[in-house]
C-alpha cells in the first residue's frame, strides 16, 4: 500500500538528482563565476534533496538510498526527460531551469499539504531553499527579457522548445491514484500541470515574452497509452513518440541522452557499489 | 519512579549543557545549540534521543554533525545509550539562531540573517542591504544568492571595500 508513496518520492527524487547532475555540468564552465557557483550550488540542493527523498522511499521499500540512487538500470529511473535533456546552450539552460522550478513549486506546494507526516515535512522544508532556485531564475528570465533581441529571441526559443517537457513533469506518476486516494498526493497530476500551464503563460506574459507556446501544449494535454505502450499526445495534434513530446518518463522511457548520462552518474557507484568516502 | 524522573530530567540538562560545545563543522564558531539545530532532548531510563534539524537538506555536513552530538550525548555522565534522529519537523530556519549564535557568526566574519526573518516562504530572498560584518556598514549590496556553501549568499561593502558572506535567510 505505501509502496505507491514510495513510487511517488522516487520519481521526485530522480528528477532531482537527474537535474541536479546536469546542473553540475556547468561547474568550471558557467559563462562567469558566480554562475558557476550558483548552478553548481544548486545541484547539491538537488541532489540534497534527491538524498532525502530517497531516504523516505528506502525506509518504506527496505532498501539503501544510494542503491535507489546510483543502482537501478536506466529503464528504472522514473524522472521526467525534460530533467535529461542535455544542457545545450546558455538560453536553455534557463529555459529549462525556470520552467522545472516552476513546476516544482507547484509540486511541493501541493506536497507540503501530504497526508504522510515525513513526505509533508520534507516538501515544507524543501520549498523553503527552492525559493532561492526560483529567485535565481527569475531575475535571469526578467534580465533576458527586458534585454536586447538577440537573447529575447533565443530564451523565447529556448522556453518553447523546453515547454512541452515541462508539462511532461505532470505526467500522471505511477501507482498514483492510490497515492491521490489515500492524501500523500493531495492533488492529482493533471491539476498540477494546469496550475502550472497558467502559473507559468502568466508571469511570460508579465515579462512581454510569447505565450503561445502553451497553445501547442494543451492539444498535448492528454497523454493515452497506445497499444505499442508507447504514451502518445491525444486530441487535435498528430500523435508523436513518447520521448519526442517529452512524455515516458514516469513510466521509464527516456531519450538516448539519458543513456550517456546514466553510464556517467553511476559509474562510480557500479565499479564499487556500496564504496564509502 | 519519581527518583528515576529526576535523573533523566538532570541528564538531559547536561546533554543540553553537552551539545552547546559540539560545533558547526563548516561554522567552527557557532555550536548546534547556537544555530538552533536541536529540536527536543528526551530521556528515559538514561536513553537518550536528541533530534537535530538540519540547516539546509543538502548540507554535506549533516552525517558529520549526526555522529558528533551522538558522541557528545553518550559521553555525558549516566547516559546509557544516545540516539540521534534528523528531523525536518518543524523545518529549521534562520530565526531559530540564537542572539548568541548571530553575535559569534558575526565576529566569524559571517554575517547573520536578519532578526526574525523570515517566516513565509514569499518573503524569502536576501535583504537589499546586509550589515557588513567587518565594518558594520549597511552600504552594502548582494553579488550572487549563492556562494561556497548551500547556506552562504555573497555581499559586498562598498564602505570598508571587502566582499563578505551572509547566512542565507530561509
Amino acid at each position: 500500500m505505501s509502496e505507491a508513496l514510495a513510487a511517488v518520492a522516487v520519481a521526485l527524487a530522480d528528477d532531482e538528482l537527474v537535474i541536479g547532475h546536469r546542473h553540475s555540468e556547468w561547474t568550471g564552465l558557467a559563462p562567469h563565476i558566480e554562475e558557476d557557483v550558483a548552478f553548481s550550488s544548486i545541484a547539491q540542493d538537488e541532489i540534497g534533496h534527491a538524498a532525502a527523498l530517497y531516504t523516505l522511499a528506502g525506509a518504506i521499500v527496505g532498501r539503501n538510498p544510494d542503491a535507489l540512487a546510483l543502482g537501478r538500470d536506466p529503464s528504472e529511473y522514473r524522472n521526467a526527460v525534460l530533467c535529461e535533456r542535455p544542457n545545450g546552450d546558455w538560453a536553455y539552460t534557463l529555459a529549462r531551469h525556470w520552467l522545472y522550478d516552476t513546476a516544482e513549486d507547484v509540486r511541493l506546494e501541493a506536497l507540503a499539504r501530504s497526508a504522510d507526516d515525513a513526505l509533508r515535512a520534507l516538501a515544507t522544508k524543501m520549498r523553503r531553499e527552492e525559493r532561492y532556485h526560483l529567485l535565481h531564475a527569475g531575475t535571469w528570465l526578467e534580465r533576458v527579457a527586458q534585454g536586447p533581441v538577440e537573447g529575447r529571441t533565443r530564451i523565447a526559443e529556448a522556453l518553447a522548445r523546453a515547454y512541452r517537457d515541462a508539462l511532461a513533469l505532470f505526467e500522471p506518476l505511477e501507482r498514483e491514484e492510490e497515492a491521490v486516494r489515500a492524501g500523500w498526493l493531495p492533488d492529482a497530476s493533471t491539476e498540477l500541470r494546469s496550475r502550472f500551464a497558467q502559473r507559468a503563460t502568466g508571469q511570460l506574459d508579465r515579462l512581454g515574452l510569447p505565450t503561445d507556446i502553451g497553445a501547442v501544449a494543451d492539444e498535448a494535454a492528454e497523454f493515452v497509452a497506445s497499444s505499442s505502450g508507447d504514451l502518445l499526445a491525444a486530441g487535435p495534434a498528430p500523435p508523436e513518440p513518447a520521448v519526442a513530446s517529452g512524455g515516458g518518463g514516469r513510466r521509464g522511457r527516456h531519450s538516448a541522452d539519458f543513456e550517456a548520462l546514466w553510464e556517467e552518474m553511476t559509474r562510480t557507484y557500479r565499479v564499487s557499489p556500496g564504496a564509502t568516502w | 519512579m519519581v527518583t528515576q524522573v529526576r535523573a533523566d530530567d538532570r541528564i538531559a540538562a547536561r546533554v543540553w549543557e553537552a551539545l552547546a560545545h559540539v560545533a558547526d563543522p563548516e561554522i567552527p564558531a557557532v555550536s548546534v545549540i547556537d544555530m538552533g539545530m536541536v529540536e527536543r532532548v528526551d530521556v528515559a531510563g538514561g536513553r537518550v534521543r536528541v533530534v537535530v534539524l538540519p540547516t539546509f537538506t543538502g548540507c554535506p555536513a549533516v552525517p558529520q554533525i549526526e555522529a558528533d552530538v551522538a558522541r557528545a550525548a553518550q559521553a555525558v555522565e549516566g547516559v546509557v545509550e544516545a540516539r540521534v534522529e534528523m528531523s525536518f519537523d518543524p523545518p529549521w530556519t534562520t530565526d531559530r539562531i540564537t542572539p548568541d549564535g548571530r553575535r559569534r557568526l558575526r565576529d566569524f566574519g559571517l554575517a547573520p540573517p536578519e532578526d526574525g526573518v523570515p517566516v513565509l516562504i514569499a518573503s524569502i530572498g536576501l535583504p537589499d542591504r546586509a550589515r557588513c560584518p567587518f565594518c558594520g556598514s549597511r552600504a552594502t549590496r548582494a553579488e550572487s544568492m549563492f556562494g561556497p556553501t548551500p547556506c552562504r549568499a555573497v555581499f559586498y561593502c562598498d564602505a570598508c571595500r571587502n566582499p563578505f558572506e551572509q547566512f542565507k535567510p530561509v
